[in-house]
């Protein structure tokens, strides 16, 4: 409880310092409306309808007392409430960022028990050699390369979008089909670079629970290998990835900045990033507080997943 | 098997390949340099105008190509680190370490000379271009100023013509595109004396302003290696400060410290690069307190917790009762316990700066500044992924090769001071 | 290990079968797949700001009356579209619309001039802060720049209203074309949060084409409506804007038939493009310039609310000379192509009658360009290769927005063009918001950027001395001579005279050279020979787009 209340504490504390940034900064919201075809006038009427005209404390006083009451404003490009906005681009980058994060976390413990299994053979060299090989290439890097192959060279999969424009005159089977062909490059090359570093981790900790002693007494007693990985060695492994985890799914749910610009998909990333670079005060502020919860919820949920884990861990020893 | 390449010798031989290659351009450094210390006593006003970064390089490079090879050579004992033998990651780190040093030697060209476009742009590795080079008005006689435009390369040359094909008969006629050009002057010239046909080679290639892509890559190098030492010097500075004051005061400045790091280790980083990046300006020292400042956290928290475990330590606190000072109880003791994981700590800092310089780059947000980025030659290649694949699989593999290196160093470091690892 | 196996294939069959199930979509040929680079924010003609956003709302709303691009007088000939017919009273203030009945909103309900009063009302209504809020002036305003409507329209019967116009306000068709707007759907909302409640009100419209579906950030898909006055038989059935943010995989997908239209192709994928039979190119003359911009006031004195001039780009013959010194053939030549064209001052080549053709391009010569500078007292005394004038060195920064290639590219030449001739400069990409908001507040000293020329005409914002009333006068230009002809301009009548007009004005700006012309930008559109009817104007390439067809 107390771990939420700081938590909350911070966030509020996130909030406030990005909006004294954006007031601070140069730069105006208002310049979208000047232009040789429009009125002078109208940028200034249109500051005034943000507020933007008023001293920077009495804003951020109307801000504050906002945010309490859960109004984050209205964005200025959308011209729409800012949890709308959000609410639009949320979904598709929480779908997207769990697909992959499933992914990586399921492929790289495959690939961490393999290696385990077959340890300093053939198998386990080269996967930790193509591990560090993919942990050292830039998701920029690897984007543009497999839209080069598939989408240039190959034409097997789309080079951008969410779906095709038709996808409403699709039955739901091709539909699904569609959205999927869509996610393939995509989710390739979010995940590798996770890949990489999630097997790096499990398998070095997998390795260094296996050296340790209690192990050694464990097949002393006489129990099969098999059933000291499966019921000693993995759980032991996994509850410090958690957390690493757990900051992992944080970050992903905050947007794959560079994946959705590559890809033009419409996530958190590019939303928060346009909204920076428009200057749309609210919904930099928004996105921010958004990510910021996202965050903190991931590491929550973690620590809980890891008190459990750990319970039952030493249940365990103790039977 | 006795022979062992350690990277002692491996750093002997690539200075010797430099110095013999380049033999012309140190040679001419020095006379440069003498000149120059000559000219600040007849003419100290002029001297003081010459001073200049790009004449700096050059002087600094020369000496120190001579003067390396002498201090680790006699120095034997403190570069004893440099006994291992070569592995990977040393080879690239060598590779990046002397790209950084000694890029005006390596290259010879600046990496943003570019001229007559329509000849040289995207040219394949390997390539080399017909061009004239005029002596005109240029005396034998070594003057400052005459030597000076020989030896530092700018980034335009007015004496220097690219075509596709050179005809020299009465008169020399060029030809781009095409377009026949004539060379002449309203000044009588002697055709043989003051002309001289030559060929440009280009190792790695062109882009599509025509510049080099080899010496861009070099010079690239200075760019990715200097954010990200200089980033990391921050980080260390904030973080290892900020870490040691919370550790060590504890009560109410610990808590307030540890809840700034944990809404910074809450926002979204990137997005806190963009935000600043995007609204203060993108110059290089921007970039690099933005990225410095970014990484303190993790380091924050590695020097306290360190530092409150520390505290509880039983030699610790007999020292204290022993009266040694506060002063020297941090640095005899403390700093030996935690550099190791500050260290390997800020290796892999120093990976993550250059990547997310890369890719700041790469977004359009990077350093506009003199030098090119390895990720802003990555993005400009891209539009030129289906004809000129060279200008993206170059930096590409060097940003690629870098960041395995500095992986691969911090595992070797973690190992090192945690042999409990060591196999 | 069984389960990785089962994984890997699933993943193969989906790799491998999926796309061939995909592939039949093209087939289909009743629609047309247009590439945008970023979603509409709105497609209400009140608040279409961006010129993509106008032409897609053009196709939604009609207006009284519609522009065409007319190649062989090269201007703009408006003809009527949602009036039958017009007539101006004889000493032009006022004109009689006559309005077609055959016009039904997709709701069943008739355009009628209430429609068209209540516009005008909406459009000029300070709460609104509509894209024309403020451009009303030749009509009757109350004090808040707001349409007195009761002075201003006559309302005859519903298909025919008079509007009359401020005496001596010179009015013309371009005041009276605006989208006219449902008055039966957005009169019902409070108009002090207009902007926020209009949304998902685009569904009643009386345009060519209706929106059918608005995936954000993907797709816009209008389909034709065929009860359209404008409908014919063999009018495309669909029309899909496609949000494809990034150049690169435009390009894929145009080649690849995803898509059949796209805008602003790079001279140097032409070539390839060119090669592959089912797409054609074709390219306007440009009314968008580069310039750049030197500042003839100096920054830190302006801020400080002093007028004092630039302690380098002030002199006239500083600027003729940097035009001398950059090689814009180079950078047309390398960049454009044969698309574009040296630019020698703010008129366009494509209004050919109001076009100074006796002016030539200023030619690349860096010796000319030293000369001029030594004239006006820049040498180089002391031999460190940059130029200096009573001690102080000629020393710059150029700035330009970041992530615009051309700019890049630009300014990667200029950079070294200048440093040739011994100025110092460096070039700096700034992030465009910044950038913007720097330049019009006068900071900087010199940059990149570049104007589209507003059609018909308009010079006074660009170049007024006075920069309250020309906002848009960035470089601080100050020369009486051109404030008394943009007054003339402003009075006289389109024809002859103002023609001669824009000359002797073109012919001021050559000579003091404000800032370096760079070039024309024509406007590349490559599409797809499924398009047929296709013809691209200066007024844009979706413009008229009612009569594409597809070609079976």
């Amino acid at each position: 409880m107390k771990r939420l209340l700081s938590s909350l504490i911070v966030l509020f504390l996130m909030v406030c310092f990005v909006f004294i940034l954006l007031r601070i900064s140069p730069g105006d919201p208002s310049l979208k409306f000047v232009s040789p075809e429009l009125n002078p006038v109208l940028a200034q009427k249109v500051k005034d309808s943000f507020g933007l005209n008023r001293p920077i404390p009495e804003q951020f006083v109307q801000f504050i007392s906002n945010i309490f009451s859960g109004n984050f404003g209205v964005s200025y490009d959308f011209r729409k409430p800012v949890t709308e906005v959000i609410s639009n681009h949320l979904p598709f980058t929480i779908i997207f960022s769990l697909i992959s994060f499933i992914i990586q976390l399921s492929v790289s413990y495959f690939l961490a028990i393999w290696s385990i299994k077959k340890m300093n053979g053939f198998v386990d060299r080269l996967l930790s050699k193509t591990s560090l090989v993919f942990y050292a290439l830039p998701s920029f890097v690897i984007g543009v390369f497999l839209i080069f192959i598939f989408s240039e060279k190959l034409h097997l999969l789309p080079a951008s979008g969410l779906s095709s424009y038709d996808v409403d005159s699709l039955s739901a089977g091709e539909r699904y089909a569609d959205y999927l062909l869509h996610m393939i490059l995509p989710v390739i090359t979010l995940s590798l670079g996770g890949i990489a570093v999630f097997y790096k981790y499990l398998r070095d900790n997998l390795d260094e629970i296996f050296n340790k002693m209690f192990i050694l007494n464990l097949s002393a007693f006489g129990l099969s290998p098999k059933e000291i990985t499966k019921k000693h060695v993995i759980p032991n492994a996994i509850s410090p990835l958690i957390s690493v985890a757990g900051v992992e799914l944080g970050v992903l749910f905050s947007g794959a900045l560079i994946t959705e610009v590559i890809f033009g998909l419409p996530g958190m990333g590019r939303l928060t990033v346009n909204a920076i670079l428009s200057r749309d005060y609210p919904l930099v502020v928004g996105c921010t507080f958004m990510s910021g919860l996202l965050i903190i919820i991931c590491n929550l949920i973690a620590d809980l997943l890891k008190a459990k884990i750990d319970k039952r861990l030493i249940r365990g020893m103790l039977n | 098997m006795n022979i062992r390449i350690t990277n002692r010798w491996l750093l002997y031989s690539l200075l010797l390949l430099i110095l013999i290659i380049r033999f012309g351009i140190v040679f001419n450094s020095f006379h440069l340099l003498f000149l120059f210390t000559k000219l600040i006593f007849s003419n100290y006003s002029v001297a003081l105008g010459q001073i200049d970064f790009g004449l700096f390089d050059y002087f600094l490079s020369s000496v120190l190509i001579i003067i390396l090879p002498a201090v680790i050579l006699f120095k034997r004992k403190s570069f004893s680190f440099l006994d291992s033998s070569v592995s990977f990651a040393s080879f690239s780190a060598m590779i990046l370490f002397i790209s950084f040093v000694f890029a005006p030697l390596i290259t010879n060209t600046n990496p943003e000379f570019q001229k007559n476009i329509s000849v040289t742009k995207l040219l394949p590795p390997l390539s080399s271009v017909n061009a004239v080079y005029s002596l005109k008005n240029l005396e034998k006689t070594a003057s400052y100023f005459i030597l000076k435009e020989k030896v530092v390369k700018n980034s335009y040359n007015d004496r220097l013509v690219f075509a596709d094909s050179i005809k020299k008969d009465s008169v020399i006629t060029y030809y781009q595109k095409g377009r026949p050009y004539l060379l002449s002057s309203s000044v009588p010239f002697n055709l043989e004396k003051d002309y001289v046909i030559t060929k440009k080679f280009f190792l790695l290639g062109t882009d599509e302003f025509g510049r080099d892509i080899f010496a861009r890559l070099v010079y690239g190098a200075r760019i990715s290696v200097s954010v990200g030492i200089l980033s990391i010097l921050l980080t260390f500075i904030l973080g290892s400060l900020l870490g040691f004051f919370a550790g060590y005061s504890g009560g109410i400045i610990d808590s307030f410290l540890s809840h700034i790091s944990e809404m910074f280790l809450s926002f979204p980083v990137i997005f806190l690069i963009i935000l600043i990046i995007a609204l203060f300006g993108n110059s290089i020292f921007s970039i690099i307190i933005v990225l410095g400042f970014s990484g303190w956290m993790s380091l924050f928290k590695i020097v306290r917790s360190e530092i409150i475990a520390l505290k509880g330590k039983d030699y610790f606190l007999t020292a204290k009762l022993l009266g040694v000072t506060n002063f020297n109880l941090i640095f005899s003791e403390m700093l030996p316990v935690i550099s190791a994981s500050v260290i390997v700590n800020l290796i892999f800092q120093f990976g993550n700066v250059i990547l997310a310089e890369s890719a700041l780059s790469y977004l359009g947000l990077g350093t506009g500044s003199i030098y090119p980025s390895w990720g802003s030659m990555i993005q400009s290649g891209q539009s030129y992924i289906t004809t000129a694949w060279w200008m993206i699989l170059f930096p590409g593999l060097a940003l690629f090769f870098t960041l395995f290196m500095t992986n691969s160093l911090g595992n070797i470091v973690k190992v090192m001071f945690n042999p409990r690892l060591k196999k | 290990m069984n389960q990785k196996y089962t994984l890997f294939f699933v993943i193969l069959i989906f790799v491998l079968v999926l796309p061939s199930c995909n592939r039949n979509q093209h087939e289909k040929n009743d629609r047309i797949v247009v590439a945008i680079v970023a979603d509409a924010q709105s497609l209400n003609p009140l608040f279409a700001f961006s010129f993509q956003e106008v032409n897609i709302s053009e196709l939604l709303y009609l207006s009284l009356v519609q522009h065409e691009w007319n190649d062989s007088a090269d201007d703009v000939r408006s003809y009527p579209m949602a009036a039958k017919e017009w007539k101006w009273n004889n000493d032009s203030t006022s004109v009689t619309v006559n309005l077609r009945n055959d016009i039904n909103w997709r709701d069943g309900y008739k355009l009628t001039s209430e429609d068209v009063v209540f516009s005008f009302d909406l459009y000029s209504d300070p709460d609104i802060q509509s894209r024309f809020f403020g451009t009303f002036n030749k009509f009757y305003l109350d004090k808040d720049q707001h349409i007195d409507l009761k002075k201003s329209f006559v309302i005859n019967n519903p298909y025919s209203l008079v509007i009359n116009f401020r005496p001596h306000s010179n009015p013309g068709l371009f005041d009276i074309d605006i989208p006219i707007l449902p008055r039966h759907v957005f009169s019902k909302f409070n108009r002090k949060q207009f902007a926020q409640l209009e949304k998902g009100n685009d569904s009643v419209t009386c345009g060519p084409f209706y929106l059918y579906k608005w995936n954000p950030t993907q797709s816009i898909i209008l389909r034709a409506d065929e009860k359209s006055f404008l409908h014919k038989p063999a009018t495309v059935k669909e029309l899909i804007f496609k949000v494809i943010p990034d150049y690169n995989s435009r390009i894929t997908q145009l080649k690849n038939g995803e898509i059949d239209l796209m805008e602003n192709v790079r001279n140097d994928q032409l070539r390839e493009l060119t090669a592959i039979n089912k797409i054609k190119i074709s390219a306007v003359k440009g009314r968008e310039y580069d310039y750049a911009g030197w500042n003839n006031l100096d920054p830190a004195a302006f801020n400080n609310k002093k007028d004092s001039p630039n302690k380098l780009f002030s002199s006239a013959k500083v600027r003729i000379a940097l035009t001398y010194a950059i090689n814009r053939e180079e950078i047309l030549d390398e960049y454009l192509g044969n698309n574009g064209a040296l630019a020698v001052g703010p008129v366009a080549p494509i209004f050919k009658d109001s076009y100074n053709y006796n002016l030539k391009p200023i030619p690349y010569n860096p010796e000319k360009a030293k000369e001029l500078l030594a004239e006006d007292g820049w040498k180089d005394l002391n031999k460190d290769g940059i130029i200096e004038k009573n001690g102080a060195q000629f020393s710059f920064i150029l700035n330009y927005a970041g992530g615009n290639p051309r700019r890049e590219f630009a300014a990667t030449i200029i950079k070294n063009n200048l440093k040739a001739i011994g100025i110092n400069v460096q070039a700096e990409p700034m992030e465009p918001g910044v950038l913007m908001e720097k330049i019009f507040t006068h900071k900087l000293n010199a940059w990149l950027a570049g104007w589209t020329v507003p059609i018909p005409i308009d010079l006074k914002p660009y170049w007024f001395s006075d920069l309250i009333q020309a906002p848009f006068n960035l470089a601080g230009y100050k020369n009486p001579d051109v404030d008394k002809l943009l007054d003339k301009i402003d009075k006289s009548k389109a024809g002859n005279d103002k023609n001669i007009l824009y000359r002797q004005f073109q012919d001021i700006i050559y000579q003091d050279n404000p800032v370096t012309f760079l070039y024309w930008i024509d406007n590349i559109v490559a599409h797809s020979d499924r398009i047929e009817n296709f013809r691209i104007t200066p007024l844009g390439s979706v413009h008229h787009c009612w009569n594409w067809s597809v070609k079976n």
